[in-house]
């Protein structure tokens, strides 16, 4: 693809848009932890750990889309690899950016969990984005994250830390497995299929 | 022809088809997915169901203001608006048609979830036949949600922007998480999500009024926007302004503490007499079915408590806390004791043996009070993890190898003892337990 088509594509899908929604994550992020004054209890970051990440997978979510899909699919030239650096490329920006807001303890609700939440909830959005369509796609996540973040407190049991992985300290294998298993099945049905196709009556 | 007759058809079409009913079931999923996930935390007591119902409204009115704000959105998205503006429906009926099917699918979503949570407390909920579910406040959360839908649908139509909907359920979490956990201030009793301890309960009107806080300032918001007479707007704003004014002057008034919580249920016939909380009035006989046991051996033995409480607080002089069974879901499940060897053990504590006299500066005194307790706690209701404890002393140093045998010799020599003296024995150790009089405890 030559450089003019990458930034066709790169406007066609509001990409600018998209990367200043992303540093206005990051930002609210920043704020949201500092007004939180978790230096001694960094549990205290959880809402933000839980609700940065998705707010930045529904922001890469929504750009997911495609203005015209059906010419789209007429192309001679694969998608899967544009598709795949635009999902890549987000994920690793937002989880670049995002950390940001909660330096320090690694080990419970610090950069690492924020890494593994950002992966994790644009696995789930990049699946919904294939499956329900790119406009709704923040849906499910929202669904999920918000009810895990109220249900899981005080669960207990060793399959709590796979099914509650967005509220998990950041060192919990069981967390990073679930999170990183939603984006490898959510991206890669992304990057092959790409987002639903959507009419003007979604 | 009124508005809402005129718009009638329409609205069943809109009911059954399109983006409501989605809207509705993702309200009942995503409460499914919380009610299941604390079930234990709220199954079997009707006072933390209501609580978890309440405090899942942290979720369905951000999530209820999303679908509206996505369906206000969607004249824009069919490219449909300037059609619109050619019809003879007047704006008001169009954005009705529009709202009221999904608000109806979100509160009907709530509510469906609501009950099936009662339904799955019903069968295990231990309290006496005063309580029972607290419909009130679950109407007035379901209104609530219904509310957000309506404010969000005139977001939606306000604000041209994919992002919108998930924005503003994103600053709906921030929003009202931040005063729902609110100490003080205004925001804790207009905050229709504010959490609250499950046994707290409202006066009688403040589900009304918090419903006519929420709904009148959606249905302002609903007709600034689209009323032909936008000076209506003030006519919901008026009723939301007064019973917003309303619950901030009552404040800390709004809620007191459920009076059953304070009643306690006895059993006489023993002693120390067994009392658990009113709430859990049905778990008496299993509570004292698990305490059987030590209430049997401490049969005829004077000087002990009167009675187990199960009260927040500190017990009186002549009680012992009883092991709590709230919160649900860690001793306490479904309505069964998930550890009745481990509740006899934490009750037997709480007779006195590790009161809060002051530790005896030269220490000798409290290595014999500490064998004399372990000796009455073996011999009442040993620790479940006794074993365990006694084998890492086993493989430890000689000095604590030295207290594990002198403990053992303790416990041999109590258990060897005759009924009577026994008896006598118990009987002089609570005395001095009781009064702090370490020098007083008899000697094993």
């Amino acid at each position: 693809m030559t450089t003019a088509g990458q930034v066709l594509y790169a406007r066609s899908r509001a990409l600018p848009a998209t990367l200043v929604a992303l540093a206005g994550t990051a930002a609210f992020a920043v704020w949201a932890a500092a007004r939180l004054d978790s230096y001694l209890d960094p549990d205290r970051r959880v809402p933000v750990v839980a609700l940065a990440p998705l707010l930045a997978a529904a922001v890469i979510g929504v750009s997911l889309s495609s203005p015209s899909d059906e010419l789209d699919r007429t192309a001679v030239r694969p998608w899967w690899p544009r598709r795949l650096a635009q999902l890549a490329g987000l994920t690793a920006l937002a989880a670049v950016l995002l950390p940001v807001a909660v330096l320090g303890h690694p080990e419970t609700f610090g950069p690492p969990a924020m890494i593994r939440n950002t992966l994790g909830c644009t696995g789930v959005t990049a699946a919904a984005a294939a499956l329900l369509g790119a406009r709704l796609s923040w849906l499910p996540a929202f669904g999920y994250v918000s009810a895990v973040y109220l249900g899981s407190a005080g669960a207990h049991g060793s399959a709590v830390t796979v099914w509650a992985w967005p509220v998990q300290p950041g060192a919990q294998p069981g967390a990073w497995a679930a999170a990183l298993g939603a984006f490898a099945v959510g991206g890669a049905l992304f990057v092959v299929r790409g987002a639903r196709a959507e009419g003007p009556r979604g | 022809m009124s508005v809402l007759a005129e718009a009638k058809a329409p609205l069943l079409v809109e009911a059954r088809r399109g983006f409501a009913p989605w809207a509705g079931l993702t309200v009942l999923l995503t409460l499914g997915v919380l009610l299941a996930a604390s079930a234990d935390r709220w199954q079997g007591g009707w006072a933390e169901t209501a609580a978890q119902l309440h405090d899942a409204v942290l979720i369905t009115v951000p999530a209820a203001a999303a679908a509206g704000c996505w369906q206000g959105g969607r004249e824009r998205r069919r490219r449909t608006e300037e059609l619109w503006g050619t019809v003879v429906r007047p704006p008001l009926s169009r954005l009705l048609v529009s709202a009221l099917p999904v608000a109806l699918w979100v509160a009907a979503g709530y509510a469906v979830a609501a009950g099936l949570a009662l339904l799955a407390t019903w069968p295990y909920a231990q309290g006496p036949l005063g309580d029972g579910p607290r419909l009130a406040r679950m109407a007035a959360d379901a209104f609530v949600s219904g509310a957000a839908v309506a404010a969000g649908h005139v977001v939606g139509r306000l604000v041209p922007s994919r992002l919108a909907a998930p924005l503003l359920a994103t600053a709906g979490y921030a929003g009202l998480g931040v005063t729902a956990t609110a100490h003080e201030g205004a925001g804790q009793s207009l905050n229709p999500a504010f959490q609250v301890l499950a046994t707290w309960v409202p006066v009688w009107w403040q589900p009304a009024a918090t419903a006519v806080w929420a709904g009148g300032l959606a249905g302002a918001a609903v007709l600034a926007y689209a009323a032909r007479r936008r000076w209506t707007a003030l006519l919901p704003l008026t009723a939301a302004t007064a019973a917003g004014v309303l619950l901030v002057q009552t404040g800390d008034g709004l809620w007191h503490t459920d009076p059953l919580a304070d009643r306690q249920v006895c059993d006489t016939s023993v002693t120390p007499a067994v009392c658990v909380n009113a709430r859990f009035a049905d778990a008496l006989p299993q509570v004292g079915a698990a305490l059987s046991g030590v209430t049997g051996k401490l049969a005829g033995v004077r000087n002990l408590p009167v009675r187990w409480e199960d009260r927040d607080g500190k017990a009186g002089r002549d009680e012992a806390s009883l092991p709590s069974l709230t919160p649900l879901g860690w001793s306490f499940v479904r309505g069964r004791l998930t550890d009745p060897a481990g509740f006899a053990w934490q009750a037997v504590g709480a007779l006195g043996l590790s009161g809060d006299c002051p530790d005896d500066p030269d220490g000798g005194l409290d290595d014999r009070i500490a064998v004399a307790d372990d000796a009455v706690e073996n011999y009442l209701a040993p620790d479940p993890a006794q074993q365990y404890f006694d084998s890492l002393d086993a493989g430890s140093d000689a000095r604590r190898r030295a207290a594990l045998t002198a403990r053992r010799a303790a416990r041999a020599r109590l258990l060897a003892m005759d009924e009577e003296e026994r008896r006598t024995w118990l009987s002089a150790y609570f005395a001095a337990r009781a009064d702090c009089r370490p020098k007083e405890v008899p000697a094993l």
